[in-house]
């Protein structure tokens, strides 16, 4: 997928990371004043603290659809390539962190950065796997 | 994987825009194609061949020949 948009597919799956995007900040400011003013517990938290993470399960599951709607195999080549660099950098971050704060006592990793730290990769190898076909 | 796309590009007066247009693929595309970048999957050669009525062997070259 090239920077401008050129098809049905791309335009949906663009659109979904946005939509995504805005859904996770509202559902995080949603999720952390429901805490805030029924200071939750037990039970009845986990669904509200699942809530931020409904829109990026879903990014993922567009990410899939897309990758099987898109007709051009060229560009369906380029994302596959970018998210298995997505894939290995935090996969490679992750576990030298972890070790880290095994044997190094490193300040603790979230696992909610796992997700921000993956399309941070996605978008490194972007341009590394566009020159590759300049 | 060599190929005559630009030959028989260029032979049609077609520009890397119009072939990609035809093809219903991106210009991105046809370059990676036509530079041996990229190999297309045997549809694509297939539609190719059909595009410029040759064989796929016409346009494309085995490079392990």
């Amino acid at each position: 997928m090239s920077c401008s948009i050129k098809n049905s597919a791309q335009r949906r799956f663009v659109r979904t990371c946005w939509m995504s995007a805005g859904l996770v900040v509202l559902l995080a400011f949603f999720a952390a004043a429901a805490f805030r003013l029924w200071h939750l517990k037990g039970l009845p938290a986990y669904p509200v603290a699942v809530l931020p993470a409904l829109p990026i399960l879903w990014v993922l599951i567009e990410t899939g659809r897309y990758l099987a709607a898109e007709k051009d195999e060229f560009q369906r080549n380029l994302l596959v390539q970018c998210l298995l660099g997505g894939i290995g950098g935090t996969l490679a971050v992750t576990t030298v962190w972890g070790y880290m704060e095994d044997f190094a006592r490193a300040p603790r990793l979230d696992l909610i950065w796992v997700y921000p730290i993956f399309w941070l990769f996605v978008g490194l190898a972007w341009p590394v796997v566009y020159r590759r076909y300049r | 994987m060599k190929n005559r796309l630009k030959v028989l590009r260029a032979e049609r007066d077609w520009s890397q825009a119009d072939l990609a247009e035809r093809l219903e693929v991106s210009r991105q595309s046809v370059n990676a194609i036509e530079t041996g970048k990229f190999d297309p999957s045997l549809p694509l050669a297939f539609k190719l061949a059909r595009l410029f009525g040759m064989r796929i062997e016409e346009i494309f070259e085995d490079s392990g020949q």
